[in-house]
């Protein structure tokens, strides 16, 4: 993969992020209204300015050429991106369903234990202390509740 | 000397217990967020703000401040020590700090960046308490067409003196302005680009997009890069403190030259990332030893830090008196100022005055405080960064996911974290710039209410913003000029070619 295919593709994506919202503002009106300018009169003129920017920015990138051959990603960096990014992501799709403490708590254990090489007692033992600590300081200390799932409606903890 | 009899005022409500602890606290953890990779200032900031809604504004503020002077001395610990900048602004001080360290003068090279810092920060309180005066009389003067030109000036400001592209700039900082936008329109109520999401309503973060691009996009940018510590070890020895600190009189034409640049970039919205290059290539410019620098000179890390932490603190000045933050960071503190209820802006100083002055109080406090505090830990937050980084990793991940669902309570907001890390990490690998967003998410609703106000005024006329004051004409005009220099710079460029 090129510098030169993802810098197009970034452009591209932006573009339709701007005509995104600029169709989205044509719902709200554009124009002049009773009260002055329409709900949607900045946003759309915002959204054009997206479109204009990113092809600009594509133009220029397609016209510097020393860009083309540069590697966006080698292998190994690609490597070591999804190991750090996959867990993550399981981090939070877990958390949707079990709450932040359990996905927390099963993040670390597992990035401690397969990636770290720890031990799993030691693992267990970080895990069980960063619950721990985290539930104190946020609960109890500036009683902010973080997203709490069905083990702890089962243990009775809210 | 009115501003003197406010500041004693400010310096009465800051001395106590309460607040002097929230201060150290504050600096420890701003330390820690510096030293750490992939926490800086700006997700430092945004991290704590969820935790500060239940305290007062004056213990909020200086508690986030006394982080964000923290964050940038742990960032400088960082570079020199592991030739790992923690902030994007200490970068600057790598060069010339880590070789003084691997010669075995690490004692020297931190305290003199500790020390030069602290100048350079007290440099700018003491041009902050001098000017806020000042700049609060001129703000007074302003409406709607005044406002909307000074932020177009700060938004131009970032396209022309960006040192990238400036399409790209132009590309990021509206993306903010399209984030800032979403959710209930505040002038009319109606509901913008929700597409029927109804979590949608409240609007998107600026502090999520913030934990996501700069928290979790430069996580993912570490660790592409493979993470290495080569770290120095680091035993502070009092002697070599010492002769640190009388050496630094030799140097004080940098230390000048360095703390005016600092606060030149820290009132104009350059930041601190821009002016510790600018003083580190000025430095090198005017030295008589030019080849010392980039091998361990003293001037090469004095420079930086002391704009670096200069343009910090003049960074507050325009976000207190205008409403125009002159960093990310700057941003995100005045985020937290209107969720506390409060307005930034030339009327806060005279209906808060209290709270105006206590942060100027605290932030020479702070400042002082953070340096014997930084001096005092150097060995314990270097022992922090031999912990294994599969543990470290999760845990600033936890923590960053931890801060974005706090902010509103909503599921939402972790996915929108994890998609602006994503995001984060392919503007910046990309050569994006990413604070333009930031600014834009803050500001994109001031801005937008004093652009309508406007046209409300002049029932749809631009002209407005030419007529309606000679003020509003000549920052127009500026902010135009600097919209179009870097398309200037190259006609010229290409003119000095051809002759």
């Amino acid at each position: 993969m090129t510098r030169l295919t993802v810098e197009i593709a970034v452009a591209c994506t932006a573009a339709l992020a701007g005509a995104i919202v600029s169709y989205g503002s044509l719902k709200i009106g554009t124009g002049w209204g009773d009260a002055g300018p329409q709900p949607g009169y900045f946003p759309f003129y915002i959204g054009l300015l997206i479109v204009l920017a990113s092809c600009c920015v594509l133009i220029e990138v397609v016209i510097e050429q020393r860009r083309r051959k540069q590697v966006f990603l080698t292998r190994e960096q690609g490597h070591r991106i999804l190991t750090f990014f996959l867990p993550m992501l399981g981090f939070v799709a877990v958390s949707m369903v079990l709450g932040l403490y359990v996905g927390l708590a099963l993040y670390l254990f597992g990035v401690m234990t397969i990636q770290g090489g720890y031990r799993i007692g030691k693992a267990l033992a970080v895990c069980l202390s960063t619950i721990v600590i985290f539930f104190v300081v946020f609960e109890k200390w500036f009683q902010v509740p973080l997203l709490k799932g069905p083990i702890e409606a089962l243990l009775n903890i809210y | 000397m009115a501003n003197f009899g406010n500041l004693m005022d400010g310096f009465g409500i800051v001395f106590s217990a309460y607040h002097l602890g929230l201060m150290a606290v504050g600096v420890l953890l701003g330390i820690l967020v510096g030293v750490l990779p992939g926490l800086g200032a700006p997700n430092g900031v945004s991290l704590l703000i969820p935790l500060t809604f239940t305290m007062d504004p004056i213990s909020a503020i200086i508690l986030l401040t006394s982080m964000y002077w923290g964050a940038l001395f742990g960032g400088s610990t960082t570079s020199i020590l592991f030739n790992i900048p923690g902030e994007p602004s200490s970068v600057a001080t790598t060069f010339d700090g880590y070789p003084m360290a691997q010669q075995g003068f690490a004692t020297k090279a931190l305290t003199l960046a500790f020390i030069s810092a602290g100048i350079g920060a007290l440099f700018g309180v003491g041009v902050i308490t001098i000017l806020s005066g000042w700049v609060t009389q001129f703000a007074l003067k302003f409406s709607s067409p005044e406002f909307f030109a000074v932020y177009l000036l700060t938004f131009c400001s970032f396209i022309g003196m960006g040192s990238g592209s400036p399409f790209k700039a132009v590309v990021s900082m509206m993306l903010g302005f399209a984030f800032a936008t979403i959710g209930m329109d505040g002038m009319s109520g109606n509901m913008r680009l929700t597409f029927g999401i109804t979590e949608l309503i409240k609007g998107i973060s600026f502090l999520v997009a913030v934990i996501g691009l700069f928290g979790l996009g430069e996580l993912m940018q570490t660790m592409e890069e493979g993470l290495r510590f080569n770290g120095i070890h680091a035993r502070i020895k009092v002697r070599d403190v010492f002769g640190a600190i009388i050496s630094l009189p030799k140097y004080w034409v940098t230390l000048l030259r360095s703390a005016l640049i600092g606060c030149w970039m820290g009132i104009t919205p350059g930041g601190p990332t821009a002016a510790s290059f600018m003083s580190y290539g000025l430095a090198k410019r005017f030295a008589r030893n030019k080849s010392g620098f980039g091998k361990g000179e003293p001037a090469g890390v004095i420079a930086p830090e002391t704009a670096d932490h200069s343009a910090g603190t003049c960074a507050i000045l325009p976000m207190l008196a205008l409403g125009i933050p002159g960093s990310a960071t700057a941003a995100v503190m005045m985020g937290g100022l209107m969720i506390w209820g409060l307005t930034p802006g030339p009327m806060l100083f005279i209906e808060r005055p209290d709270f105006v002055w206590s942060t100027i109080a605290s932030m020479y406090l702070g400042n002082v405080m953070a340096v014997i505090l930084v001096l005092a830990t150097v060995p314990l937050f270097a022992a922090i960064l031999r912990i294994p980084f599969s543990i470290i990793g999760p845990m600033i991940v936890v923590v960053c996911f931890i801060g974005a669902y706090q902010i509103s309570g909503a599921r939402l907001d972790l996915w929108l974290a994890l998609g602006f890390g994503i995001v984060g990490y392919l503007l910046k690998k990309l050569d994006y710039p990413i604070a333009p967003m930031v600014l834009a998410m803050v500001l994109g609703d001031k801005t937008e209410d004093a652009f309508r106000q406007s046209m409300i005024f002049s029932k749809g006329s631009l002209t407005i913003f030419w007529t309606n004051s000679t003020l509003v004409a000549v920052i127009m005009t500026l902010a135009l000029l600097l919209l179009l220099w870097p398309l200037i710079g190259r006609l010229t460029g290409r003119l000095r070619k051809t002759i």
